[in-house]
């Protein structure tokens, strides 16, 4: 069903353990598996089931004490700090739960962070940032700070953030997670309609469930291991896109 | 990340926590301030002593002696060689001239012959200390006059000359022993009065010994010349204002017309005065000169001297000074460390965004520039401010025309690298911080408090 050349992610064998004072926390137990470029995804688990720390090790946050994860054919464990962060700058866009906006600086200046970091000039970032803000509908609210914006706002410009830098996956942990389910069901179509129209491949965590209706795939976690791998034809907004819809089966 | 939004940012940091930033700030512009001071007193010091050096005489000029004082070797006690007879008689002659004239650098030797003689006008008389000097030379040497101008070279039979500073006025009547001065104390004779010179006392006293009413009288007397001053010696910033200034031509023609009366070789001169072609060469050639044989001084071994001595304030000066700056820069890191433990969440944050680790120590190093740079141009004001008011009210000078040996001094050099020592002292403080901030882990960024 998936070819080779397609695959983005070789998750192979892949466990952690901590050490804390004398006892050992196996919080992953040997996790393998696969995803294809453009493909939207989700970890679903119990609190403790060791979601976050495979989504810090596949953003090359965290080191595994052994396995491999070879994204975009490079081996991440084998990398250095400065690889990483480059890595990171390249491909990677990051979600919060606690959005983790910059509460000194307005949601544009916000969003256009990514791009100081990349060396972006000024007229260019705003208008890059501004246009990230406007496909999340908050053109609006562009010199908002985040005290002056609800959750559910502060994570769409959390999401422009992570989008506008252009990178191939989005990784979120628990983007949900502080938020009431109205506002979680928003956010998760907004998250998986924009992954999917920008083809970006997406990686999220959340302990619910339910999530599993939004994305392609949704791997279960159980004390560090997979449980189930669950296909979804049929994901909510996956008419969106035929042509992907087409390119993996 | 450019350098402008590492500036605009790192700026924006320091500026969110204002008064934490004015207080460190305070901090350094204190221990600029209190260098700066400390400094310009040492450096005021040093000045006074460079200019009362500089009024004696031209930095570019080395004094020839016929005496030397020699060292022992462990550079402590002196041991003071004669040159008047004896086996290390030095001799300053026309040999020596040429000898000296030879060594790369000088520009003019001037030999000076020192003669004795008294100027008569009237009943009135006045000793004269006179220094015989190359006219042609002398332009080069600056001698600096409170009036008139330099003597011509001699010819026919009056002969010109400079008096010295105080001539004028140390006329006295051979008899009443009053000087030539009015009740104000200014002299009453002039540039224009008549005056003669003579070497033989006896046509002075003669009159008042024998009773006669007439000069010269005597066959065996010496003669009387035609003196003519055309200028007096500047008072002020002169070595020489004693002594009164004649071409050493006719110098040397008047002591040979009277060995009789006063004798003087006339081969040997009693200085030679040597000009060199910049300030830097002056040390060198002075030491050329006496390893030919000779003594040898010049206002910039003085100088040396004098700065060497003075170095040993200037640092203690220094180090009062620097001990505020340690404890602003040890304010500096602990602000740093501080913003660091309230901002680990947010260094994490930009981290995972994708900023790089020499951009993160870079915005804390340019937080801590910052500092250095404000606290530097603000305690450099502050200086500015502390120096006009200790010279204007703890050190005002005294009506000499010299100015109080204290004195704060800050020259550009001062101002400019007090800024900049600041700086480097801030980044030095902040190198520390900016390395553990740079290697924060992002994770803390994902976890959750
Ligand atoms: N830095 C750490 N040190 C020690 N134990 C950790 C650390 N991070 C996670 N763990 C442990 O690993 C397990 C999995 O944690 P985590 O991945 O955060 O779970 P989840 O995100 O599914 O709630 C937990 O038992 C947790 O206590
Ligand atoms: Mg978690």
């Amino acid at each position: 069903m998936e070819q080779n050349n397609d695959i983005l992610m070789d998750i192979r064998d892949v466990k952690k353990t901590y050490h804390v004072g004398d006892v050992n926390i196996y919080a992953l137990c040997g996790v393998t598996f696969r995803l294809v470029a453009g493909e939207v995804c989700c970890i679903i688990g119990r609190s403790g089931s060791g979601k976050s720390t495979l989504l810090n090790m596949l953003a090359g946050l965290e080191n595994p004490t052994s396995g491999q994860i070879i994204i975009a054919h490079r081996h991440l464990e084998r990398m250095t700090q400065s690889e990483l962060i480059l890595f990171r700058q390249k491909n990677v866009g990051f979600i919060f739960q606690s959005f983790n906006l910059m509460p000194y600086y307005t949601a544009l200046e916000n969003v256009a962070l990514p791009l100081v970091f990349r060396g972006a000039p000024r007229a260019r970032r705003n208008k890059i940032a501004r246009d990230m803000l406007d496909a999340v509908g908050l053109s609006s609210h562009l010199q908002h700070k985040p005290m002056q914006m609800s959750g559910g706002q502060q994570q769409r410009v959390a999401i422009a953030r992570a989008l506008v830098s252009d990178p191939g996956i989005i990784f979120a942990d628990e983007p949900t997670g502080n938020l009431d389910s109205k506002t979680s069901d928003e956010v998760m179509h907004l998250i998986t309609h924009i992954a999917r129209e920008r083809r970006k491949t997406l990686v999220m965590v959340t302990h619910d469930p339910n999530m599993r209706q939004f994305t392609d795939k949704a791997i279960t976690l159980l004390d560090g291991k997979i449980i189930d791998i669950h296909i979804n034809e049929n994901a909510i907004g996956k008419e969106f896109d035929g042509k992907q819809a087409s390119a993996l089966h | 990340m450019s350098i402008i939004d590492t500036l605009t940012i790192a700026f924006r940091n320091l500026w969110r926590r204002k008064l934490r930033a004015v207080l460190t700030v305070l901090g350094m512009a204190i221990g600029t301030a209190a260098i700066v001071v400390m400094m310009s007193l040492g450096i005021g010091i040093n000045e006074y002593f460079r200019e009362s050096i500089e009024r004696t005489g031209s930095m570019t000029t080395i004094t020839v002696t016929n005496y030397r004082t020699n060292y022992s070797s462990d550079g402590m006690a002196e041991v003071y060689v004669s040159g008047l007879g004896g086996n290390d008689e030095i001799v300053l002659d026309n040999k020596a001239v040429e000898s000296i004239e030879k060594i790369g650098g000088v520009v003019a030797v001037m030999p000076l012959m020192e003669y004795w003689g008294q100027a008569v006008n009237g009943q009135y008389y006045a000793h004269l200390n006179i220094m015989g000097v190359d006219i042609d030379k002398a332009e080069l040497f600056e001698f600096s006059l409170a009036e008139g101008r330099m003597p011509s070279k001699h010819a026919g039979s009056a002969y010109e000359i400079v008096f010295g500073s105080w001539t004028l006025r140390e006329f006295t009547h051979k008899r009443t022993y009053r000087q030539a001065v009015d009740a104000m104390g200014n002299p009453k004779l002039t540039l224009d009065s008549r005056f003669q010179l003579t070497f033989d006392y006896s046509n002075i006293l003669s009159y008042d010994d024998m009773g006669m009413g007439q000069d010269g009288a005597t066959v065996s007397k010496g003669k009387l010349y035609k003196l003519r001053p055309v200028g007096v010696m500047s008072e002020e910033s002169n070595n020489y204002a004693w002594y009164s200034l004649m071409d050493i031509e006719a110098v040397k023609k008047l002591a040979k017309e009277n060995k009789a009366y006063n004798e003087l070789d006339t081969s040997r001169y009693s200085q030679i005065w040597v000009k060199c072609a910049d300030t830097g060469q002056v040390l060198d050639i002075q030491n050329q000169i006496m390893a030919l044989g000779y003594g040898a001084t010049s206002a910039q071994d003085t100088l040396n001297m004098v700065t060497e001595q003075f170095a040993s304030l200037q640092l203690l000066l220094g180090a009062i000074g620097s001990v505020s700056l340690l404890i602003a820069a040890i304010g500096i890191m602990n602000t740093m460390m501080m913003s660091i433990y309230e901002r680990t969440k947010e260094i994490g944050i930009i981290k995972v965004l994708g900023c790089r680790m020499g951009n993160i120590a870079g915005q804390f190093l340019t937080e801590a520039a910052y500092i250095g740079l404000f606290g530097g141009s603000v305690g450099l004001a502050v200086s500015y401010g502390l120096s006009a008011l200790l010279n204007m009210f703890v050190f005002a000078g005294d009506d000499m025309g010299i100015g109080s040996v204290m004195r704060s001094v800050i020259p550009m050099y001062l101002s400019a690298g007090a800024v900049g020592f600041s700086i480097v002292v801030a980044l030095l403080s902040g190198m520390y911080p900016a390395l553990r901030a740079m290697r924060l882990s992002a994770l803390t960024a994902i976890r959750n408090e």
